[in-house]
C-alpha cells in the first residue's frame, strides 16, 4: 500500500527533472511541420509580381466553397500579374476553410499557399473573410524569376501550368 | 429522299440519302469528335478529328455486283485504304462504320497531338475553359502528353481585335474556318476571311469598320476554342461558377431565346438558348451586348415626387398614395375619358394586362395605347391576329417548296435575326422576293428585289393580285369556301393591268409576273412585313391580306403573314388590348391624347416604359398642359422629367413574366436576380395604383372585352371564379397573372406558367451526345419552346373578306420634290444601350441621299444639309449612297434624330438643300 504511494511520487519526482512537453504558449510558439497547413498566403515572383492570374481554380477545388476570385483583365502598361489576367478580388473565409489543401493543389502558378500561421481567430464573423490585401505577400518577400515563356519578345503570353518553384 | 441503311459501331440506322457519317452516327446515338464540323454549317472536312474507318462492299467491275464471300455474306474494303473523314462522306447502302478501332483512336490521338503542338498552354485563363470542345475531346481522346518540344510553339501577340466587340487570341485558334464559314453562309455578312500560310495562317476581319456584322457574337460560341472571345465578358468569371437563367431578348420582336448568366446578382454574359422555332441556337449582337442597361448606375432607385421644379425622392406608399387621390381628383371634376394611359410594347404580357386592366376596370377609361404619337409614326395595322402565320409554323424547316415576300421591311434593322431565318430558307431552296423602296442588306440573299417608289408598295401588290387573277393562279377551293368579295375585287382592278400597275409602282413588270407566279405556285407562302409597308398604309396591308387570302397561304402551318410591328412585345400589347380601338368604346390614340392635352380635355396620364417626349417637343408641350403626369420607367426619361410622380420599376433581370413574338409565340422568361433596387414589377406597380384607388371607394366594372373583344364573353362562364377574384386585386406573383390572362384574353388558355412549363423535354432536348457539336456554343433549352397561339384564320370556319383598293398615287410637289422616309436601325443608341459595349456603333443622326441627287445640290458625303417640309426645317450631316433610288431620302430613327421637326407623316415630301454655315452667312 505504502509502497505504491512512494512508486506513484517517485514517478512524479521523475517528471519533476524531464523537459517539458507543453510550451507556454502564447508566449513561445511552437514551431510546426513543413507541411503544416496553416493561414494562406498569395505569393509573388522576385520582382513583385503577383503570381495569381486569377484563374478561380483554387475556388473551383475548394471542398467548402471558401474562395472568391473575381478576375480582370491586366493593363498591359502596368500589370499586376504576368499575362493578361489577374485577380482583382481574391477572398477567403477562414470560418469555411477546412485546411485540406486542395487550392495549393489546384492553383498552376503555385500562388496559394498554405503557410505556417495557425493563430486564426476573429471578433466577428466578418473579419474573418480574408482578403488579397491581407492574403498578398509584401513585394519585398517575393521568390522565384518569372520563367523565360512569360518575358519573350514583349508579348503577353498566359503563364503555362505549374511554373516553377 | 430515299432512305439508306448502313452499320455504325454494330448498330443498324436508317437515315435519308446524302446524310454524312457524323450526322448519322448522332441518330444512332454514337459520338463521332468533330472540330470543323458544325451541324448547322456545311462540312468543310478541315480538322480530321472525324475520321473513322469506312467499310463498303466490294463491287466486282465486271458485272457491277457486290462480291459474296464465302460466308455467304458481302466482302468488305476499307474505302480508299485508309481513314475517312466522316463530316464530308456521306453514307451509302451497306456500308459499315467503326469508329472505336485502334486504328481510329490512334488517328484521333495523333491529330490531337498535331492540334496542340503550338496550343498555348492558356487553359487557366482561357475564357473558353470549362466549356471547351478541345479541351473536352483532349481529355477524352488526345494523348497525356506531348512529343513536341515546348519551346517550339509558335507564339503570336496576344489578342487582337477583330472588331470593337470580338478578341482574336491566335494561337489558340484552330483553323477550323467555323467562324468564316457562319459569316459567309449563315449570316451572309462575309466580313472574315484567311490570311498567310503554313504556321503564321490566321483569321483576318476585311471588313471597314473591322468585323462589321450584327451577327458577330454567334462566331465565340461556335468556335470551338477559346480564340474568339467577346470583349463584353473578356475575363469576368469562369464558366463554371455561372447560374444561366432562361430569358426573352426584349429588344425585337424576334423572341430570342437567351439565357442571363448571372454571377451572384451580377450579369456576366448573354447566351442564346436553343430554340428552333425562334432563333435555332443564334442571336443578335443587340441581344447579346445590348443588356448591360439593367446594371446601369443611372437607374431610378426609388419614387420620385415633383415638389416645384424638382423631383424629390419619397416612399411607394406616399406616391402611390398621391396618385390615386389626384387620379379620383381629376375623374370627378373633368371625367375618366381625361385620363389616358400608354404603355410600351416591349413591357411584358403580365405588365401590359394590368396596365389596361387598372384603366378599363377601375379608372373606366378607353384611352390606351401603346404608340408614342409622334407625327411620323405609322399608323400600326396588324395582320397576324386574323391571318398571322398557322399554328405550328417553324421557319427553320422551310426550304425548297416555300415561297417569302419580304414586304416593305428592312429584317436586319427591325428584327435582326430574321436575316438568318430567311437566308436559312433561301440557302434550303425556298423562294425569296424582297420588295422595299430602297436597298438592305437583305438583298444579299438569293432573291428577286422588286424596288418600287417609296410610298407606291401597295401598286406591286396590286400588280400581284391582277396577276394571279389574270393568270388564274388562285387557289380556287380555299376561295369559294373562306374568302368573301373575289367579284368586288376583281371589279375594283378591272380598269388596270398588270403592267399600269406595276408602272404606278416603278417596278419591272416580268419580275413581279415570276413573284406572283412563285408565290402562289409555292406550297407555303409567308409574307412578312415592316415599317416602311407600314408607313406605306392600309392600302398596301390590305392587298397584302388578299395576296395570302386568294393564294390560300393562311390558316396553316408555315403559311401566313408576319407583321414586323416595333417592339419586344407589340404583339402582347395588341392582344392584351393596349391600344384605343380594343374595348366596347373607342379611345384616343396616342397622337389623338396629345392634342387632347393641349385642349385640357386629357388631365392626367400614366405612361408606363415608353419615352414619347423624346425627340417629340410636341409631346412635351402636351405633358406640360397636363394636370398629373405619373411615369412609371427603370430610367429617369426625358418623359419622366416632365412627371408629377415617378416610379421605378424592375428589369427583365429581376422579375419574371411573358413576350408574346411576331410569330404569335408566348414564351416565358425567369427571373434572374433579385430585383434591383427592390424595385417592382410593372404589374405590381399597377396593381398597388388600382388597390389604392379601390380603398378610396371606386367601384372596378366588370371586365370591358380584353384582348380583341372577343375573349371576355367567349370564356366567361369558365372564368366566373377567377373574374370575381380577381376584381379584389390580390395577384401575388406574376403566374396569378398569366393565369387570369389564359382565362380572359382570346386564345391565351394555354399560355399558363404550368402549360409554357409543359412544352419543356421530353418534347424538347437535346440527344445525349450532342455536347460533342454544341459544346460551349448555346444552351439547351430547358424553359420550354413557348406556346403558339392560333391566329383567326386557323379556324377553318373563319371567312375573311377582300378588301384591296387602288389607291391614288402618293400626291408630288414641286415645292418638296423629294421624299422623306424613316429606316428603322436597330443600334439607334436609345436607353437599352447605356452601358453597352455597342456604343460606338451607334447610328448618329443623319441623312441618306442618292448619289446623283446629292452631286445636283451639291453636297458632299457628310457635309451639312438642310432639309425643309411644310411644318419646319434640321440641319444634318449627309451620307450618300450610290444605290438609293433619286428623290428618296432616309433619315434613321435613331436617338436625337429631328424627324419630329420636319415629319408630317409616315411619308413626307420635303426640299433638300446644302446647309452653308451660318457664321458664313453672316459675315
Ligand atoms: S488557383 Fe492560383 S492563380 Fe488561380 S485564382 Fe487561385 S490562387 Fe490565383
Ligand atoms: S481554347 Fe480550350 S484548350 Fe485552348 S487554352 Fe482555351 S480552354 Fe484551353
Ligand atoms: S477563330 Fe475559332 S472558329 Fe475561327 S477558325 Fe479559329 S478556331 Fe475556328
Ligand atoms: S434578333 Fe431581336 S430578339 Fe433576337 S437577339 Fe436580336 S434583338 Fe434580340
Ligand atoms: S474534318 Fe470532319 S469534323 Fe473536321
Amino acid at each position: 500500500m505504502i509502497g505504491t504511494i512512494f512508486k506513484g511520487l517517485g514517478t512524479t519526482l521523475r517528471y519533476l527533472f524531464r523537459k517539458p512537453v507543453t510550451v507556454e504558449y502564447p508566449e513561445v510558439k511552437r514551431p510546426v511541420r513543413e507541411r503544416f497547413r496553416g493561414r494562406h498566403q498569395l505569393k509573388r515572383f522576385a520582382n513583385g509580381m503577383e503570381r495569381c492570374i486569377g484563374c478561380s481554380l483554387c475556388a473551383a477545388a475548394c471542398p467548402a466553397d471558401a474562395i472568391l476570385v473575381v478576375p480582370a483583365e491586366n493593363d498591359p502598361a502596368a500589370p499586376v500579374s504576368p499575362g493578361e489576367r489577374y485577380a482583382a478580388r481574391y477572398e477567403i473565409n477562414m470560418l469555411r476553410c477546412i485546411f485540406c489543401g486542395y487550392c495549393e493543389d489546384a492553383c498552376p502558378t503555385n500562388a496559394i499557399v498554405l503557410e505556417h500561421q495557425y493563430e486564426l481567430s476573429f471578433y466577428d464573423r466578418r473579419s474573418s473573410i480574408l482578403t488579397k490585401e491581407d492574403l498578398l505577400v509584401p513585394p519585398d518577400k517575393g521568390h522565384g524569376e518569372i520563367p523565360p515563356i512569360l518575358q519573350q519578345l514583349n508579348r503577353r503570353p498566359s503563364p503555362p501550368a505549374q511554373i516553377d518553384l | 429522299m430515299p432512305n439508306v441503311t448502313l452499320v455504325i459501331d454494330g448498330q443498324t440506322v436508317t437515315v435519308p440519302a446524302g446524310t454524312n457519317i457524323v450526322d448519322a452516327a448522332r441518330i444512332a446515338g454514337i459520338a463521332i469528335p468533330v472540330f470543323c464540323y458544325h451541324p448547322k454549317l456545311k462540312p468543310v472536312g478541315m480538322c480530321r478529328m472525324c475520321l473513322v474507318e469506312v467499310w463498303t462492299p466490294k463491287i466486282d467491275p465486271a458485272t457491277r455486283q457486290a462480291v459474296i464471300g464465302e460466308d455467304g455474306r458481302p466482302v468488305m474494303t476499307l474505302m480508299m485504304g485508309k481513314l475517312q473523314p466522316g463530316c464530308v462522306t456521306s453514307v451509302s447502302d451497306g456500308m459499315e462504320v467503326r469508329t472505336t478501332t485502334d486504328r481510329v483512336r490512334f488517328a484521333q490521338k495523333g491529330q490531337l497531338e498535331f492540334l496542340l503542338t503550338s496550343h498555348p498552354l492558356d487553359c487557366p485563363v482561357c475564357d473558353k475553359g470549362g466549356e471547351c470542345p478541345l479541351q473536352n475531346l483532349t481529355m477524352q481522346f488526345g494523348p497525356s502528353t506531348s512529343r513536341f518540344d515546348y519551346a517550339d510553339k509558335i507564339h503570336f501577340e496576344k489578342p487582337i481585335r477583330l472588331g470593337d466587340l470580338i478578341y482574336l487570341d491566335r494561337e489558340r485558334c484552330i483553323l477550323c474556318s467555323r467562324c468564316v464559314r457562319f459569316q459567309d453562309d449563315i449570316a451572309g455578312d462575309p466580313v472574315l476571311g484567311f490570311d498567310n500560310r503554313g504556321r503564321t495562317w490566321e483569321i483576318i476581319s476585311k471588313s471597314d469598320p473591322p468585323f462589321d456584322s450584327k451577327f458577330s457574337g454567334n462566331t465565340t460560341d461556335i468556335c470551338p476554342v477559346g480564340a474568339l472571345t467577346t470583349a463584353d465578358f473578356r475575363f469576368k468569371a469562369r464558366v463554371w461558377e455561372l447560374r444561366p437563367t432562361p430569358s426573352i431578348c426584349p429588344h425585337c420582336p424576334v423572341g430570342c431565346n437567351i439565357s442571363l448568366d448571372m454571377r451572384y446578382d451580377r450579369l456576366m454574359r448573354v447566351m442564346p438558348r436553343e430554340n428552333d422555332y425562334v432563333n435555332e441556337i443564334w442571336i443578335c449582337d443587340k441581344g447579346r451586348f445590348g443588356m448591360r442597361f439593367i446594371e446601369s448606375p443611372e437607374r431610378l432607385r426609388q419614387p420620385l415626387i415633383r415638389k416645384g421644379d424638382t423631383l424629390t425622392p419619397a416612399t411607394w406608399d406616399e406616391a402611390i398614395a398621391l396618385i390615386a387621390e389626384k387620379l379620383i381628383a381629376i375623374r370627378t371634376h373633368a371625367g375618366a375619358a381625361a385620363l389616358g394611359g400608354l404603355a410600351s410594347p416591349d413591357l411584358p404580357n403580365e405588365d401590359l394586362y394590368l396596365f389596361q386592366k387598372l384603366f378599363r376596370q377601375v379608372l373606366r377609361s378607353p384611352n390606351l395605347d401603346f404608340c408614342t404619337g409622334a407625327p411620323g409614326e405609322p399608323a400600326i395595322i396588324d395582320l397576324g391576329a386574323t391571318l398571322g402565320v398557322g399554328k405550328g409554323t417553324n421557319l427553320s424547316n422551310l426550304g425548297a417548296g416555300t415561297s417569302v415576300l419580304v414586304v416593305g421591311a428592312d429584317p436586319e434593322e427591325e428584327a435582326p435575326l430574321y436575316v438568318l431565318r430567311l437566308r436559312g430558307i433561301a440557302a434550303r431552296g425556298g423562294d425569296l422576293t424582297i420588295i422595299n423602296p430602297y436597298p438592305t442588306k437583305l438583298d444579299r440573299t438569293p432573291a428577286r428585289v422588286i424596288r418600287p417608289r417609296a410610298g407606291a408598295e401597295a401598286f406591286v401588290a396590286l400588280a400581284l393580285l391582277k396577276t394571279l387573277i389574270e393568270e388564274e393562279l388562285i387557289a380556287a377551293d380555299f376561295v369559294t369556301r373562306r374568302v368573301q368579295g373575289f367579284d368586288e375585287l376583281k371589279m375594283r382592278l378591272r380598269n388596270h393591268s398588270v403592267a399600269s400597275l406595276c408602272d404606278a409602282a416603278g417596278a419591272p413588270e416580268d419580275v413581279v409576273r415570276s413573284a406572283a407566279y412563285a408565290f402562289a405556285k409555292a406550297d407555303n407562302g409567308i409574307i412578312i412585313y415592316g415599317r416602311v409597308a407600314l408607313a406605306s398604309g392600309a392600302d398596301l396591308i390590305d392587298a397584302l391580306a388578299d395576296l395570302a387570302l386568294l393564294t390560300g397561304h393562311v390558316g396553316r402551318p408555315n403559311n401566313g403573314v408576319i407583321p414586323l410591328i416595333p417592339g419586344a412585345n407589340a404583339r402582347g400589347a395588341l392582344d392584351m388590348g393596349v391600344h384605343p380601338g380594343a374595348g366596347k368604346k373607342r379611345g384616343l390614340t396616342a397622337r389623338e391624347m396629345w392634342a387632347a392635352a393641349r385642349e385640357g380635355r386629357l388631365r392626367g396620364m400614366i405612361i408606363a416604359g415608353m419615352d414619347p417626349v423624346r425627340d417629340n417637343p410636341a409631346a412635351a408641350e402636351a405633358l406640360d398642359a397636363l394636370e398629373f403626369l405619373v411615369v412609371q420607367d427603370i430610367f429617369l426619361t426625358e418623359t419622366a422629367q416632365h412627371a408629377d410622380v415617378v416610379l421605378p420599376t424592375a428589369s427583365i433581370a429581376g422579375r419574371e413574366g411573358t413576350l408574346t413574338n411576331a410569330e404569335r409565340r408566348v414564351q416565358r422568361f425567369r427571373q434572374a436576380r433579385i430585383p434591383e433596387f427592390n424595385t417592382p414589377a410593372g404589374w405590381d406597380v399597377a396593381q398597388r395604383i388600382a388597390r389604392a384607388l379601390i380603398a378610396l371607394g371606386v367601384k372596378p366594372t366588370a371586365p370591358d372585352g380584353q384582348g380583341d373583344g372577343r375573349g371576355a364573353s367567349r370564356t366567361l362562364a369558365k372564368t366566373a371564379a377567377t373574374t370575381a377574384s380577381s376584381d379584389q386585386w390580390d395577384y401575388a406573383v406574376a403566374g396569378d397573372v398569366a393565369d387570369e390572362i389564359a382565362a380572359t384574353v382570346h386564345g391565351y388558355a394555354d399560355t399558363t406558367y404550368e402549360s409554357l412549363g409543359l412544352t419543356r423535354k421530353p418534347q424538347w432536348g437535346r440527344q445525349p451526345n450532342e455536347a460533342i457539336f454544341y459544346d460551349g456554343t448555346s444552351y439547351e433549352n430547358t424553359e420550354g419552346v413557348g406556346v403558339q397561339i392560333a391566329a383567326e384564320a386557323d379556324n377553318p370556319k373563319a371567312t375573311f373578306t377582300l378588301r384591296a383598293r387602288v389607291p391614288p398615287l402618293f400626291a408630288t410637289n414641286d415645292a418638296y420634290p423629294y421624299t422623306l422616309l424613316a429606316a428603322p436601325r436597330a443600334y439607334d443608341g436609345r436607353a437599352w444601350s447605356r452601358d453597352s459595349k455597342l456604343l460606338p456603333r451607334m447610328v448618329t443622326p443623319h441623312l441618306i441621299l442618292n448619289a446623283d441627287d446629292a452631286t445636283a445640290l451639291g453636297i458632299a458625303p457628310g457635309g451639312l444639309v438642310q432639309i425643309a417640309s411644310e411644318v419646319g426645317c434640321a440641319v444634318l450631316p449627309a451620307q450618300i449612297d450610290r444605290n438609293l433610288p433619286r428623290g428618296l431620302a432616309l433619315m434613321p430613327d435613331v436617338d436625337g434624330a429631328p424627324l419630329s421637326r420636319v415629319q408630317t407623316g409616315p411619308l413626307t415630301r420635303i426640299a433638300i438643300m446644302a446647309h452653308i454655315s451660318e457664321t458664313v452667312g453672316t459675315r
